[in-house]
Order: C-alpha cells, then structure tokens, then sequence
C-alpha cells in the first residue's frame, strides 16, 4: 500500500492505493492555518474509510506544505506528483495543467510518466484559484456558482488586468457601469484563460491536454481554456486528487526501493 | 570533536578566504583614504579601471556594495529610503540601496561607501548606471563621466571600436582635469599587464571547474570574484590570485571538490540572490548539487593586449556578457554546459534587473533544445528580498533535481 498526502494552499488532499495503484480510500479537506493538523486529519479519516493499520504504510507528501508532515517518509514535489498521478489514470496525456489555489502550473510529461519540463505563474496570483475566489466575492456568488454564472453570458466583457488587485478594481468599474455579472464573470475566465494558455505554449502546447486541480471543477474555466488553447481538455473524475494520487504511486515504488 | 564536525560539513571552505577578506579589507581602507585625499571615483562594474588606477585615482564600487548591502540583509531597509525619495520599486535594487545608504549612511553597512569625487559610469552592462549615478551626483556634487558603449550583436566594427576608444580618450581628459593627474604609458602598460595577468588567473580557477569533482562552487566564486571586478591592475589582487590557483589545483591534484558528495552538476545564470545565496547553495550541497559554472563570473575574462593599449580595452569592454545579443548569451550558455559536462541549469530571473534577466524564458527553451538538458526559472531579486518567495524558489528547484537525480 502507498499513502499519497498533498498540503495545497486552499485543500489537503489524502489517496491511500494498494499495490497494484487502485484507489482504496481518498479524503479532502480545508488546509486551515496549520497544515500539519490538516495532514493528520486527512490521515485519521483515511483509516477510518478504509478499516485498516496505515501505521508504517510507505507515504509521500506534496505540495507547499509537503515539509510539514512529519509522519511523511519522503517529499516530493507536485509537479512530479501531479506527472505520475495523470499519467496512471491517463498515459495518453502530454501536457497537463494544474491550477491550484496559489499557483498554476503547465507541466510536460515524458513517456515514463515523469516531468520533463514545466512552468510556473510568476508570484502573482493572476491565473490561479485565488484570482476567481476574489472576483466571485465581488460578484456576490460563492467560486461553486461563479462557472455556471459566467457560461450564461453572451457577451462576455473583456478584462484587460492581469493583476488580481488591478482586475478586481476594473470588475468593481465594471459593475458601476452597468454590466451584467455573467458578462463579467466570463471576462473574468476569459483572461484566466489566457493567461493559463500563454504559460502553456512556453511549456509548448503539446495534446493531448489533460487539466487538474481545483479549478478544473469549474465548466467555464474548462470552456474559455480549451477555446484559448484550440483543443478538447481531459478531466479526471477527481480532478483535485490527482497530486495525492500520484505520491501514493511513488510511495509504493519508494516501498519497493527500499526493501 | 571539532575536526570531526568540520569534516562533515557538505561543503569544503576555501583556506584561502581569509587572503580574500584581507584583500577586500584593504581595498576598503584604500577607498576611505583615496576619499580623504580628494581622488576616489566611484564605477560601475563593467568600467576600464585600468585608466583611473593606472592615473592613481582611488576607486569603488557601488555595485559590490550593493551585494554587501544584500548579504547583510540591509536591502528592503535602504531601498524603502530610495522609495521615499520617489525611486520606484522597479528600478534597480543596486541603485537603490546605493541612493538608500547616501540618504542614511549611519543605518548602512560599513557607513557606507566613501564620499565620491567622480562617478565613472560605463554603460555596457545597462543603462540605469547612467541615471543612478546622475541621482548620486545630484546627493553628493560629485561629476558624472559615462562611457558609452552601444550593445553589439555580431562582430565589433572598427566605427565601433574608434567610437569607444574616442570615449576612452575623453575619459582620460575627464579624470586629468577632475584629479590633476596625467596618464603616464609606463603605468598604464604596468596595470594593463598585472589587469590581464590576473584575470588570466582567475580564468584558469574558472576552468578548473571543468574538473569532476568541481574544486569550486558558485558561491566561492561569487565571493572570490569580489577582487578581479573590483581591484584589477594592483599587485596584491594578483597574488590572492595566484594563491586561490593553488588551493584549486591542490583540490583538483587530490581529487576534492567544493562539495564532498557531487552528483549533479548545474550551470548557474545572473547575479545571485545575495541575502540567501549560501543558504540555497549549502541545502543544495547536501543533496549533492554543485554549480560548476555560472554566467556571473565568467563575464570578468578576456585580456588587454598588444601595442595599442586603449584599443584592446576599447575592444575588451564593449565586448563584455551584457552588451551582447541573446544570441551570445545563448551561446555562451550552451557552450558552458557542453564544457563543464552539466546536467541542467538554473535562471535567477532578478526582478530588478531587467538588463540581465530580459530573454531569459526565450534562452530557456533555446538552451534546452540545442544541450538537451532541462533548466528552471526561478524568481526573485539580488538585494530587495521583498520580491522573494523562497518557497517557490524551492518547489522549482526540487522539482528540477527530481527530473535529474
């Protein structure tokens, strides 16, 4: 068995795999200010959905809080973690997108499964799950709700700041105007989208594109991204998961390594 | 007990870094003196110093005091002094930190660096230096004298060489005028020679890098580059030389490296971040990564030759890293990772210095293609640690040596 633990700024996420890499148990929850009670907690309920010892069982953390666990036998990044976790549930993938609650990231994934180059937004919270949470408290929609408003448009209404500060300000000029909140809402995916497909073609588009992470729940970010970008996008079922997932695979092949 | 412990350590000191805080010591000591006397200029890093020390004009550099403002952690504190002044936190973090410390020397490393009676700017490594210096000028009364040597791409035209050596000549008037003082041939050939000698030298302990182990990593470079870019043309400035050559062939003759377990061998690019470079470089010595080439401390080589003296150095300067193309510096990347046998590289994108850091996404791909070899961009500055994220600079980083370890 392999335990896959990823500390993201927003969620932690926690995948516990039998040997052969299937799912037996996978939890979530809000990070909150301490992330290693936030690890802890992942792990207790992994023990409870799935009824057994985890004690010893070989596990990886990830994620920007991945040095904070301390039950963890190894840290690796998630950009490697979101590699191998994409690629076990779907080879075919070459380039994967990951946006995340504090960053974005474009990721080329070799044969083998493993990263072979990759790319960060710049510090900059442009581009990531922050930058929507923002604009659906200005909009007055909870970041569930913020996708489906924004795909009701018609018109979408062009944002043109790049920065989250500056794009809230030119959203709140945008309601004095006048305009709609769906008009609005799509402008906003609209220049997450390009921002997230500009990053994309410095990695080097390659498709098949597979996108993850929290964001990737949202219908509109997955539409104005692949109309950005050209080309259909494959999602995971659990698209949040996929960094857990893929440290739960390398911990059992550390588990091998070392025995 | 204590030898045990030292011997443990990821990372081997250089005996010879007591010789360079000497050095460094004296040049400072210099400088106040070459003050006092009225004869100390202040110069960019890029500038013939061979024609002020050779016409025995003290010199500093506010350059290297802006790596010892970030070493010493001063950097978000004396470039808020620049920002009240209404610098912007765009504008060079060298710059600031100068303009910082001459607003309030008393809370700035060493006190600052002695009064200047001249600023001797060069514009091949960008075009802030110009206006920095006009900023000092206007703080302290001291003259602006710039150097302009226009970017080549390609080879340098003769036009070229006779705009810049009319510089030179002009450079020349400019200090006899300011100091006094004439440029006698017997002492400039003197300084021009001990100048080449030296970084003649110090190219040879760049190259014994090529050495598996490397008997150097960056951060002893960046330490021992202090005297080739800040003291060239003096004789003591030789001898450290001479005598890091000999711990370095030692290391290489006995098989030591700069760290005890190399795995990973990486090039480096741009100035480092100097509030937190032996940090990263010492975490990274655990893991076994040593830099055995960077692009910083190669842009001090090349030689002052021939007959015609202001030629060669007309020619030499204009043909430094940063007054070069992307083309150049591609190549010059590429031609160190080919030479060093490196494994990948790592692109110090500094926030505030847009001269060095411009193209550095375009390279990336560009170097990657043609060595094969997979780099990394990371973000942040070399003095203003208010534009560093360290831990994004350490998700970047791991994430490169798990594509390479």
């Amino acid at each position: 068995m392999g335990i896959g633990l990823d500390l993201g700024s927003t969620t932690t996420k926690g995948v516990l795999v039998d040997e052969s890499g299937k799912v037996i148990a996978a939890h979530l929850v809000l990070t909150g200010a301490i992330a290693s009670k936030a690890s802890e907690n992942v792990l207790e309920e992994l023990i409870k959905l799935s009824q057994l010892d985890l004690e010893d069982v070989s596990t990886v953390s990830t994620g920007y809080g991945r040095t904070q666990v301390k039950f963890a036998h190894e840290s690796i990044t998630e950009i490697t973690c979101h590699s191998v976790g994409v690629h076990t549930l779907n080879p075919s993938i070459k380039l994967l997108i990951d946006v995340g609650g504090q960053d974005s990231k474009v990721i080329r994934i070799g044969s083998n499964g493993r990263p072979t180059d990759f790319e960060l937004n710049d510090k900059c919270s442009a581009g990531t799950g922050r930058f929507l949470e923002v604009m659906a408290r200005v909009l007055e929609v909870s970041i569930d709700e913020l996708g489906p408003l924004a795909l009701k448009s018609k018109s979408p209404c062009p944002i043109s700041s790049t920065c989250t500060v500056f794009a809230e300000s030119e959203v709140i000029g945008r309601i004095g105007s006048g305009e709609g909140p769906a008009n609005i809402a799509a402008g906003v995916h609209q220049a997450m989208a390009a921002k997230i497909s500009t990053l994309s073609r410095r990695v080097g588009a390659a498709s098949p594109i597979g996108v993850t992470g929290g964001v990737a729940r949202n219908p509109a970010f997955r539409h104005y991204l692949s109309a950005a970008l050209n080309c259909e996008l494959w999602m995971p079922e659990e698209p949040q998961l996929t960094g857990a997932l893929g440290a739960a695979i390398l911990a059992i092949a550390r588990a091998s390594d070392t025995e | 007990m204590s030898e045990k412990v030292k011997e443990e350590k990821a990372y081997r000191v250089l005996e010879s870094h007591n010789f360079l805080q000497r050095v460094m010591f004296r040049y400072m000591l210099e400088g106040h003196a070459a003050s006092e006397e009225g004869k100390l200029a202040w110069v960019t890093s890029g500038f013939p110093v061979e024609i002020p020390v050779a016409m025995d004009v003290g010199v500093s550099y506010p350059e290297q005091y802006g790596a010892i403002v970030g070493s010493e952690k001063a950097g978000p504190k004396l470039c808020e002094y620049a920002e009240e002044l209404g610098y912007s936190q765009e504008l060079c973090s060298y710059a600031r930190a100068s303009i910082g410390s001459v607003k309030h020397p008393e809370e700035s490393p060493l006190e600052g660096l002695p009064a200047p009676q001249a600023l001797l700017a060069c514009n091949n490594i960008c075009g802030t230096v110009l206006r920095w210096y006009d900023a000092i000028s206007q703080m302290t009364g001291a003259p602006v004298f710039l150097l302009d040597t226009p970017p080549l791409e390609g080879e340098q035209m003769p036009h070229h060489i006779a705009y810049v050596r009319h510089g030179l000549d002009n450079l020349v008037s400019f200090l006899s005028k300011q100091f006094g003082t004439t440029l006698e041939e017997d002492k400039f050939r003197k300084v021009t020679d001990l100048s080449t000698e030296t970084i003649g030298i110090w190219t040879q302990c760049l190259e014994a890098c090529k050495n598996k182990p490397s008997p150097l990593n960056c951060a002893d470079r960046f330490l021992a580059m202090a005297p080739v870019v800040a003291i060239r043309g003096r004789d003591y400035t030789l001898e450290y030389y001479q005598t890091l050559l000999n711990e370095v062939n030692d290391r290489v003759a006995n098989g030591l490296g700069a760290i005890r377990d190399e795995k990973v061998r990486l090039l480096w690019d741009n100035i480092p971040p100097w509030f937190r470079v032996f940090r990263i470089m010492g975490s990274l010595a655990k893991r076994g990564v040593v830099f055995p080439a960077d692009t910083y401390t190669h842009a001090w080589t090349g030689s002052i030759k021939g007959e015609d003296r202001m030629d060669s150095i007309a020619s030499m300067y204009s043909n430094v890293y940063l007054n070069k193309g992307l083309e150049a510096k591609v190549d010059k990347m590429c031609n160190l990772i080919k030479n060093y046998d490196l494994d990948g590289f790592v692109m110090f994108s500094v926030r505030s210095c847009k001269r060095y850091s411009l193209g550095q996404l375009v390279s990336k791909e560009l170097v990657s293609e043609r060595t094969g070899v997979p780099g990394v961009v990371i973000e942040g500055d070399m003095v203003d640690s208010r534009l560093q994220n360290d831990a994004q600079i350490e998700t970047r980083l791991d994430a490169l040596l798990e594509m390479l370890l």
